[in-house]
């Protein structure tokens, strides 16, 4: 019998290479036409310490972590215990760990899972080879493992190449020999777990790091500016070369407060630019976003969220800066909140948060976060794409023109610096018309409203959001707690108890009408995310969003949503997974 | 301006950037292409700008708390940077703006309501922290002598990277005793050096009154003028499986 799906955990202490191993295991399958996405869990230490590859194929797409994984592969056991709590596993999991691995982390032994003892390198390697150039066990176990599922030798050995890239001989052969182990110890095994026959097409294997800075370049974005944090840092690590071979600039900033700034000189400037933060960095930037409201200059920051408050959890994700993109800073600073939906859906919305802040010459922040950011997933390519838009720069006739003009279209022309007669200076001061600092009540009051109506006129179209399904309970969630919240509706809904998911990309401002048409009819709202303090419920209700008696589900970080979980709150505790 | 018609630049080739204080209000009163930012950021704007729009004159001007104490770190990196700029700061001791407050360069002993006695600290020295942050060109002119102070404007835009130029700048108001500065001030004795050392030791040890340029060093500006070789779709195509 063949099965439709796997879920695989790869863990081991830093140096083991369980990351590695999970992206040749994920590399494989793409290139045998099966769907994947592999996701990452660190331990306490951001990089180099123990870590966690989650790597779930299937001969359909996935997006939401499973309730519990099918296979657990300790290349050792090192400090697994410091996150091993945090992987679900069950009395059907089997965890296969290696011999000499270690003492068996007790959260595993708990879960009553099977364990198996396999001995995890070469056989015919020597022990001065061992000695010299690792046991490689991470290769071996994606030899192992993606052998029991039942992946070719030859996808094994491709995915292996390129994971190598232009490594030295003897380093590949030593690699190579170590996967052919593992290829040979499965083929001794009596488990396994075949997969059904793919499904090949065009698709690519991509993470929403990836995804996003693919989407804004679309856009055209020429200009970063960005200060490292973690787990936004891998977006620009991948952008920076790219961005420069295409012909634009990269700059590190000495910090975040000079990072938006250069951001917004390149803007006025013209050339549609970009930040890449994570919340304490966009804490950071919050009084030069005020500043880009008021002097109206085209900003797009993309805050891929994590653990909050402070430096909280560095690498593992929260949706908590809801409250922070919309209403951060002082003073009344409208601006537009996106979030994408899925790591497929990183590409458009990246795009479009581009088209948005130049048409509408506005910050526009982008909220993604670690487990999106991070995973990286085999997607279906889309030809579908936002419409394109440019800022205005034509002032018209010179002797009339007006940079902050009050008239029947709030977006006013922003000729590019340079232009000749066209001199105009961006201020934060509240400025009249003509740029000159005032302090008048009524210019005040007029330039307010010029930038409140310019957002409030923002039309999304049909790219607000979506609605799946049409059941009489509805979830209402966004970015990455929309996946698992799917498959929890698409369980209940299997099971009888239809319940549709209604998925917002633009957060603010809130597209109110779309949602309650999205809601019609429903008996009960449940609006779903991953914070404490129910940041989206909170300020959704408050708009009058939602009904009176919608209802709230709202946790903290940084353990992603459950399926299984999602149907419990629901109030249906006996849904399985299938 | 006239810095500007010496120097050959028409107005819209010009951008003026500054943050915030009395001595940054100074965009507001040109024809130029000009932006008003927050407090102490006009640097990191001038850099994104510049790095964008190489064929515009960009010039960030501000005060002495815009730029040592709250934009002290962009002064730092912007010096590092060598981006082909003018950074002018007027300075005058004192944050004017919130009606007198001592700055990173009021004397130690400077008395003040918020102060009263002085903060008792050293205070900064702008030139000498702008050279060993690694600026090419540093000078140092004063308000009241406006013929010197054009002449270093003009040379300092004309400089080809990053150009720091101090220029002592009264304030009548919160700090009359500096308009006694017009009987002491005096061009300096030395030519510009083209050594780092030397010249840190002439901004330390030379008295604060000096007018001239105390270092300058044309060093190639990376002009990486970085080319198209690569295309959207050969980015997109590095994803297929
Ligand atoms: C974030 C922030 N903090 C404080 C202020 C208040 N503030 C405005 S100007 C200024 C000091 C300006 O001093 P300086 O740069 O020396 O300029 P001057 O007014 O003396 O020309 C201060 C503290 C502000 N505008 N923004």
């Amino acid at each position: 019998m063949t099965r439709s799906s796997i879920s695989v955990v790869f863990a081991g202490s830093g140096g083991a290479g369980a990351m590695t191993a999970g992206a040749i295991f994920l590399q494989a399958a793409a290139r045998s036409g099966y769907y994947g996405m592999m996701t990452q869990l660190f331990g306490a230490q951001v990089r180099g310490g123990e870590a966690a590859a989650l790597v779930q194929l299937s001969i359909g797409p996935i997006e939401a972590q499973p309730d519990c994984y099918d296979l657990f592969v300790a290349l050792d056991w090192g400090k697994i215990e410091s996150f091993a709590p945090e992987i679900p596993l069950s009395e059907k999991s089997i965890v296969y760990h290696a011999k000499d691995g270690g003492a068996i982390a007790p959260s595993i032994a708990k879960t009553k899972a099977r364990m198996i003892e396999i001995e995890m390198t070469d056989p015919q390697m020597t022990a001065l080879e061992r000695a010299l150039r690792g046991k490689r066990v991470n290769i071996f176990a994606a030899g192992f493992v993606g052998t029991l599922v039942g992946l070719s030798e030859k996808s094994l050995k491709e995915a292996l190449a390129a994971s190598l890239g232009r490594k030295k001989a003897d380093v590949v052969a030593g690699n190579e020999k170590a996967l052919a182990a593992g290829i040979a110890a499965a083929k001794r095994q009596t488990e396994n777990f075949l997969l059904a026959e793919a499904n090949p097409g065009k698709r690519w294997l991509i993470t929403g790091n990836q995804a996003i800075a693919l989407g804004t370049l679309r856009g055209g974005v020429r200009f970063v500016a960005c200060y490292p944090i973690t787990p936004a840092t891998d977006l620009v690590e991948w952008l920076s070369p790219v961005l420069q071979k295409l012909g634009g600039k990269l700059v590190l900033g000495e910090d975040e407060l000079a990072s938006i700034n250069m951001v917004l000189g390149a803007s006025f400037g013209g050339t549609p630019a970009m930040t890449v933060t994570s919340g304490p960095g966009l804490s950071l930037m919050i009084e030069t976003i005020g500043l880009a409201v008021a002097a109206e200059v085209p900003a797009v920051l993309i805050d891929v969220m994590r653990g909050g408050p402070s430096t909280g959890i560095p690498s593992k994700m929260e949706q908590s800066d809801i409250n922070l993109a919309v209403y951060g800073g002082h003073g009344d600073a409208p601006r537009i909140v996106i979030a994408p939906m899925s790591v497929a859906d990183c590409i458009c919305t990246g795009e479009w948060a581009v088209y948005i802040a130049e048409a509408h010459q506005t910050p526009v922040i982008v909220l993604s976060d670690q487990l999106l950011g991070q995973a990286n997933e085999v997607i279906e390519l889309t030809s579908k794409r936002p419409a394109a838009a440019t800022r205005r720069t034509d002032g018209g006739d010179p002797k009339t023109f007006k940079r902050y003009a009050i008239g029947p279209d709030p977006v006013t022309p922003m000729p590019r610096p340079g232009t000749p007669g066209f001199g105009w200076v961006g201020d934060g001061l509240t400025h009249n018309e003509i740029c000159v600092p005032v302090s008048s009540a009524s210019v005040h009051a007029a330039q307010m409203k010029k930038r409140a109506d310019k957002i409030a006129r923002f039309e999304p179209g049909e790219l607000w959001g979506e609605c799946w399904g049409n059941g009489d309970t509805a979830i209402v969630a966004f970015g990455s707690s929309l996946a698992p919240a799917r498959e929890a509706a698409r369980r209940l809904t299997a099971a009888g108890r239809p319940v549709r998911v209604v998925g917002l990309r633009v957060i603010s401002p809130a597209p109110i009408a779309q949602l309650k048409k999205a809601l019609a009819g429903t008996k009960r709202v449940v609006v779903l995310e991953q914070n404490l303090g129910a940041q989206l419920y909170h300020y959704l209700l408050g708009l009058k969003a939602l009904p009176a008696d919608a209802e709230s589900i709202a946790r903290t970080g940084p353990l992603p949503f459950r399926p299984a979980e999602i149907a419990a709150h629901l109030g249906h505790d006996h849904v399985n997974s299938s | 301006m006239e810095a500007f018609s010496i120097v050959g630049r028409p107005p819209h080739e010009i951008a003026i950037v500054s943050g915030i204080g009395c001595s940054s209000r100074l965009p507001a009163y040109t024809k130029c292409y000009g932006f008003h930012g927050v407090h102490g950021r006009a640097l990191p704007f001038s850099v994104g700008l510049k790095m964008v729009r190489p064929d515009l004159e960009v010039v960030a001007v501000g005060g002495d708390g815009d730029g040592y104490s709250i934009g002290g770190n962009h002064f730092m990196h912007a010096c590092r940077r060598n981006i082909d700029m003018l950074y002018l700061v007027m300075d005058n001791r004192v944050y004017g703006m919130t009606k007198g407050q001592p700055s990173p360069t009021t004397e130690g002993d400077w008395d003040s309501q918020i102060a009263p006695g002085g903060t008792g600290l050293p205070s900064f020295n702008p030139l000498a922290v702008g050279l060993a942050a690694g600026a090419n060109f540093v000078a140092r002119g004063y308000v009241g002598d406006p013929i010197g102070l054009t002449n270093l404007i003009v040379e300092g835009i004309q400089f080809k990277g990053f150009a720091f130029l101090e220029v002592l700048s009264p304030c009548a108001i919160f700090r009359p005793e500096e308009i006694g500065w017009k009987a002491r001030a005096h061009s300096r004795k030395k030519p510009p050096s083209a050594d780092r050392a030397t010249a840190i030791a002439d901004a330390l040890n030379e008295d604060e009154l000096g007018l001239g340029v105390f270092f300058r060093r044309e060093q190639a500006i990376d002009v990486k003028r970085e080319k198209s070789t690569l295309t959207l779709a050969d980015i997109e195509r590095s994803f297929e499986i």
